[in-house]
């Protein structure tokens, strides 16, 4: 019998194309697409959101967010997603579902988002300049600290947006959770906001 | 060719860089003006006085002001697919290279047929169109509208896509300030300092307002320093954002305003990857309007004779552009500012023939002016102009006392006088308020967060300015939560004020109120004489103030003859309600990215890119893109391609994707029992590894949704829904959730994304699954029965999920893996179904068996069909209660004569039947009375080789075997049809149970 080759194939893989793209020159935007992640929802049973806050902590070393906000533990993101709900972000399998059931089994359920969303980290100089286009939030420094977060929509597509800790270079990075299905759709708009300060498009695998 | 000298334009002085010459052609000749110009700016500056032909009439207009409030300059900008019709030549900036063409002219400007217009005049009165063209009705199409669109208008549309690029964006601020005028500035330097985020719009290129074209003196100095004082103090505070060419139009509710950014307008096209224009939102917590005043004209006949001109615009256009709309100029005033104008033009070497002043007195300084400069002061008032397309040649002047005199000139400015802009302010329904102090309307409070400062307010003087702005500008800082050291307000004298009302005088000839829709002061009486007073009456039946203008420099004067004509003070008579936008905002700005391809954004199932491989043609369903069909080489049409499909799967296997489907978890120990509430159906009793078909309602009985629902785990229920209902159903449960049943320990998540599924149907189902599902699975009809569901491994190490339904009718499974797997899954199931020839089908085929097979889809589930309705009722659980179950039990609801899912075809076989065709009884004629139902879904069964259908008829499962009528006005069709069991295809089901 035949053998079967089951490749991941991201939602964006045929519209991201490496590179620049736009206007040529430095680029202001750095668009690149996070590949290959564990994205568990969590959520309390009734009245167990303090136990599930508990068992958070016991695996991740801290407390999960109870207001809009992404907080980094060791080895994954966790962000808030909604009252008494939040989203485990993690590399490599170590959060995946199947790790996960057993520290919740008691206190909250799991649905599985790995497949669901594409990642897509926003920066560069003009990366706020870019996001007000899409986004109708204030992501002033003031306004937007890093660890800010926001489940809101662009594009009329719903997205959670995070900031997460500012790049080697000193610019703020923004974080963006999109539906799968509209990715390539977004990603499109994206692209045509960013294209006027030049893009630099990339993707990671690790 | 090269153009001439600008023989307009004065030697030195004006804020132009004569070392930057742009040359633009005006209907086809060649002018030469300079870098700082307008358009309107440079056409004075090459003596250009005719520049339009009125709306109406077609009489000859020149420019009237220097502003957004221009009445009259209308032109139509550049060519081909950028040509855009009625841009003001007085806000558009010049370039190199721009093309210009005047409008509503032919032959041309200068010798316009339509000119004879004005021979009819007396037709095209206030309400001319209510009297003229009423009868016969059919006539207003074919023969009435084109022939006055030929005849009155405006400029020509480009007639084909605009080929630029528009966007949208978001600002935020504490405060935002609307102008950059004294007090605008003043407002953005004490905001500044106290640490404020601030945005400044200013609709011009060049910052400063009126002190661009007035002067001054500010702190001691001249404003010209304070202005690039203030802008180098302002540029190095952080926060900070100037936006020139940027009108603030629209005032919205929580602090959001609206604002268009004419981004590259200047430029004869947008660079590679900029967009022409951009639409601002901006969320400000406060807002200081200092959006200045606009002058008010004189209504006299003869006022819209080119080179009659607004006294500030006179003024802007000798100082800010050293050009010089006359030589010898006369000037129309009632008040003190209109003395401005003089002493700019004697400034300037023009020559002053006279000033018409209407106030009881001049003052001694202006006295001694004239006699200096030797021109004349006469108290009155201008009756009449005499000129034409040439300009202005003789001014008539009617004294006080009643004797007449006569001016040479060949420009009059104008002044009546000052508006404050109250359109910002008045934007929430804002009714302004009159002050007799000024004769004009000034806000009468703002909508929340925002307030009015200096000329805007009122306030005319430069010092009052700079005081009211600076004050605001502190103000609006601290409520924002910014209490920084604003330090000292900048100082400037107050202008003496002196006004004496003047609206209009009454002469021989045309006297324009609203110079743009052609109304005259008589039209504005007509009205008043017909009944028609109400300041939104006068409007709409003589159009006045309804322009591109709105009415920016004619609303006042109309309302000011109204209350005149009608007995009535002007604050009795009052404004009409104010909107937004307060310039004209291109639809392209509204729409921004989304057109085109871009309209909406759209959902791609997992398979897409693949299915775009084999050629399927994709059909847009909601926001997604799906497989329609999928053509091979040498089907003659669609209907060919859709036939294959069906038979292939009924007669080996097939496979499509359903992955558009709502997908959601309902976890938790409850899942059951919430279930239970929220379906007809029972769901609390289904095993773990089973799946059930479950029915929904709305509150009000009507069935809301339907779909599968597997029971996974004892505390874990995987829902589908319909493509159309994913997200209104996930919004229904939350709400069930969260708000009707928050006892109930239940978590729902949408994972409608997370999984990539197909429907695998036809006899040969099972035999391409087991060579891509482990060995060690059972698929057998014991192993996997009927409305089985389970977690399964796959060949080469994946996980996926098996469910044994079927909407084809065939022996058949969906299956589904993490979305990132689905195209895989898709290039494994052709690899592993090629020995039985599996094939891709679509929508179309997928529709064919679920009405083959008499399974109700969207067309059935329409929002006003009951379960009994879709032959479903059997399915409503007597043993608990549901949504929707009290409001089924209605009346009507239950009533028996209720149009019910039926199966239809025609009597003759090879007659093609159309969905939406009416159900009358035989003999009958086709009318309401008589209508008992009509076609919801048809479609070509391969199966049964002919048309069938489903409908919805009154009795219709009463009446299975009677022969109707089917009544189909909209194709012109009447036929038999028979009407049938809606499950045309294997009825008692043993297919899909095998």
């Amino acid at each position: 019998m035949a053998e079967f080759s089951w490749e991941v194939r991201s939602p964006l893989e045929r519209a991201l194309v490496a590179g620049p793209f736009g206007t040529r020159g430095d680029a202001g935007v750095s668009l690149t697409e996070i590949r290959n992640f564990d994205l568990i929802q969590v959520m309390a049973r009734r009245s167990k959101a303090a136990h599930m806050a508990e068992a958070a902590k016991g695996r991740f070393g801290v407390p999960a967010p109870d207001t809009p906000r992404a907080v980094d533990a060791a080895d994954a993101t966790l962000i808030w997603s909604g009252p008494d709900q939040f989203l485990v972000l993690s590399k490599s399998g170590k959060h995946a579902i199947e790790a996960l059931g057993q520290a919740f089994a008691a206190s909250a359920s799991l649905s599985d988002q790995s497949h669901a969303r594409v990642l897509i980290s926003v920066s560069g100089t003009k990366a706020r300049t870019m996001l007000a286009k899409l986004s109708s939030i204030d992501l002033h420094p003031d306004a937007f600290s890093i660890g800010a977060a926001a489940a809101t929509s662009i594009d009329h597509t719903s997205v959670t947006l995070w900031r997460g800790t500012d790049g080697p270079d000193g610019q703020a990075v923004f974080n963006l959770l999109v539906l799968a299905t509209f990715a390539e759709s977004l990603w499109h708009t994206m692209l045509d906001a960013a294209a006027e300060y030049g893009v630099a498009i990339a993707h990671s695998e690790a | 060719m090269v153009g001439g000298p600008q023989t307009h334009r004065l030697s030195n002085g004006g804020l132009i860089d004569r070392s930057a010459p742009l040359s633009f052609r005006f209907d086809g000749k060649t002018y030469v003006g300079f870098q700082g110009d307008t358009l309107a700016s440079a056409l004075v500056a090459n003596g250009v006085k005719l520049v339009g032909r009125s709306f109406k009439y077609h009489r000859p207009r020149g420019i009237l002001t220097a502003g957004s409030e221009e009445p009259n300059a209308l032109v139509e900008l550049r060519s081909g697919a950028r040509r855009e019709p009625n841009t003001k030549a007085t806000t558009a900036e010049l370039y190199e290279g721009l093309e210009v063409a005047s409008q509503n002219r032919w032959p041309s400007l200068r010798h316009d047929f339509m000119a004879v217009n004005q021979l009819f005049a007396p037709i095209f009165v206030a309400g001319f169109y209510y009297k003229t063209f009423m009868w016969p009705a059919k006539f207003w199409e074919a023969i009435y509208e084109p022939a006055i669109r030929r005849a009155a208008g405006l400029g020509r549309a480009a007639g084909v896509a605009d080929p630029d690029h528009y966007d949208k964006a978001w600002a935020h601020c504490d405060v935002l300030i609307a102008g950059s005028g004294p007090a605008g500035l003043a407002a953005a330097l004490a905001a500044g300092r106290s640490g404020a985020r601030i945005i400044l719009c200013e609709e011009d290129f060049a910052l400063g307002g009126r002190l661009l074209a007035d002067g001054g003196t500010i702190d001691g100095r001249p404003a010209a320093e304070w202005i690039s004082r203030t802008l180098a103090e302002l540029g190095s505070m952080p926060d900070v954002r100037i936006m020139t060419r940027t009108t603030l139009f629209g005032v919205y509710d929580g602090g959001t305003y609206g604002a268009i950014e004419r981004v590259n307008d200047h430029l004869p096209s947008p660079p590679e990857h900029q967009v022409r224009q951009r639409l601002w939102r901006i969320v400000a917590k406060r807002c200081v309007v200092a959006a200045g005043s606009i002058e008010r004209p004189i209504v006299f006949a003869g006022n819209d004779t080119p080179g009659v001109m607004m006294a500030s615009a006179m003024r802007t256009y000798v100082t800010r552009y050293a050009a010089t709309p006359g030589k010898r100029i006369a000037l129309f005033t009632n008040n003190e500012d209109g003395w401005r104008t003089v002493e700019a033009a004697l400034g300037a070497g023009l020559q002053v023939a006279a000033v018409i002043d209407a106030r009881p007195d001049v003052s001694p300084a202006h006295r001694s002016l004239a006699s200096k400069s030797g021109f004349t002061v006469l108290h009155g008032s201008v009756s009449s102009v005499e000129g034409g397309k040439d300009g202005v040649r003789k001014i008539a002047v009617l004294l006080t006392g009643g004797a007449r005199a006569e001016v040479e000139a060949d420009g009059l400015a104008v002044s009546g006088g000052w508006n404050p802009a109250v359109g910002l302010t008045s934007y929430h329904r804002g009714r302004p308020k009159w002050r007799d102090d000024i004769a004009a309307f000034v806000p009468d409070g703002a909508p929340p967060g925002m307030v009015a400062v200096g000329a805007a307010n009122g306030a005319f003087g430069l010092g009052a300015c700079l005081r009211e702005g600076f004050e605001a500008g502190a103000a609006a800082a601290s409520d924002a939560g910014r209490n920084g050291n604003a330090g000292a307000a900048p100082v400037a004298e107050d202008e003496a004020f002196s006004l004496t009302p003047l609206w209009r005088v009454a002469g021989k000839g045309k006297a324009f109120v609203d110079q743009q829709h052609d109304i005259t002061a008589s039209d504005v009486e007509l009205a008043q004489r017909e009944g028609f007073e109400s300041v939104e009456h006068l409007k709409r039946y003589t159009t006045l103030g309804m322009a591109t203008d709105q009415g920016k420099t004619s609303n006042i004067a109309g309302l000011a003859i109204m209350a005149a004509v009608s007995g009535k003070s002007i604050p009795e008579t009052g404004t009409t309600i104010y909107r937004p936008p307060y310039v004209p905002i291109a639809i392209g700005a509204f729409a921004g990215h989304h057109r085109d391809e871009a309209f909406h954004a759209t959902r791609l199932t997992p398979s897409h890119h693949w299915a775009a491989e084999q050629g399927a043609v994709f059909v847009d369903t909601g926001l997604w893109k799906r497989a329609q069909w999928y053509p091979r080489a040498g089907e003659k049409d669609w209907l060919e391609s859709v036939t294959r499909e069906v038979k292939s799967v009924r007669g080996g296997v097939g496979f499509c994707d359903v992955s558009t489907l709502g997908k959601i978890d309902v976890h938790g120990a409850d899942a059951g029992a919430f279930l239970d509430r929220v379906y007809i159906n029972t769901f609390s009793n289904l095993a773990v590894g089973k799946a059930r078909y479950g029915l929904m309602l709305r509150e009000d009985g009507l069935v809301y949704d339907d779909g599968t629902t597997s029971r996974l785990a004892e505390d874990h229920y995987f829902l589908t829904t319909t493509t159309a209902k994913a997200g209104p159903v996930m919004q229904h449960l939350e709400f069930c959730r969260q708000v009707l049943f928050p006892e109930l320990d239940v978590q729902l998540t949408s994972v409608s994304d997370q999984w990539a599924q197909f429907s695998i149907a036809g006899p040969k189902t099972r035999d391409v699954l087991k060579e891509i599902v482990d060995p060690a699975e059972d698929l057998s009809n014991e192993g996997f029965p009927f409305m089985g569901a389970r977690k399964v491994a796959l060949r080469g190490g994946i996980r996926a999920r098996l469910f044994r339904i079927s909407f084809s009718g065939e022996m058949a499974f969906e299956i589904s893996v993490p979305a990132r797997y689905g195209e895989a899954l898709v290039r494994n199931l052709m690899q592993a179904g090629k020995q039985f020839g599996v094939t891709p089908y679509g929508t179309e085929a997928l529709g064919v068996m679920r009405v083959e097979k008499g399974h109700v889809a969207g067309p059935e589930l329409n929002g006003t069909t009951t379960a009994s309705d879709l032959g479903l009722g059997k399915m409503m659980s007597t043993k608990k209660d549901f949504i929707g179950r009290v409001m089924a039990g209605r009346e009507a609801l239950i009533a028996p004569d209720r149009q019910v899912v039926v199966g239809i075809k025609p009597t003759d076989k090879v007659r093609r039947l159309r969905s939406g065709a009416h159900i009358i009884p035989k003999g009958q004629t086709p009318g309401p009375d008589n209508d008992q139902g009509y076609v919801t879904s048809v479609c070509f069964s391969p199966t049964l080789d002919q048309w069938i259908g489903l409908g919805l008829v009154e009795r219709g499962r009463e009446r299975i075997g009677e022969i109707v009528r089917a009544h189909d006005p909209l194709r012109g069709e009447e036929y038999d049809v028979e009407l049938c069991n809606p499950v045309f295809y294997d009825p008692d089901g043993g297919r899909q149970r095998g």
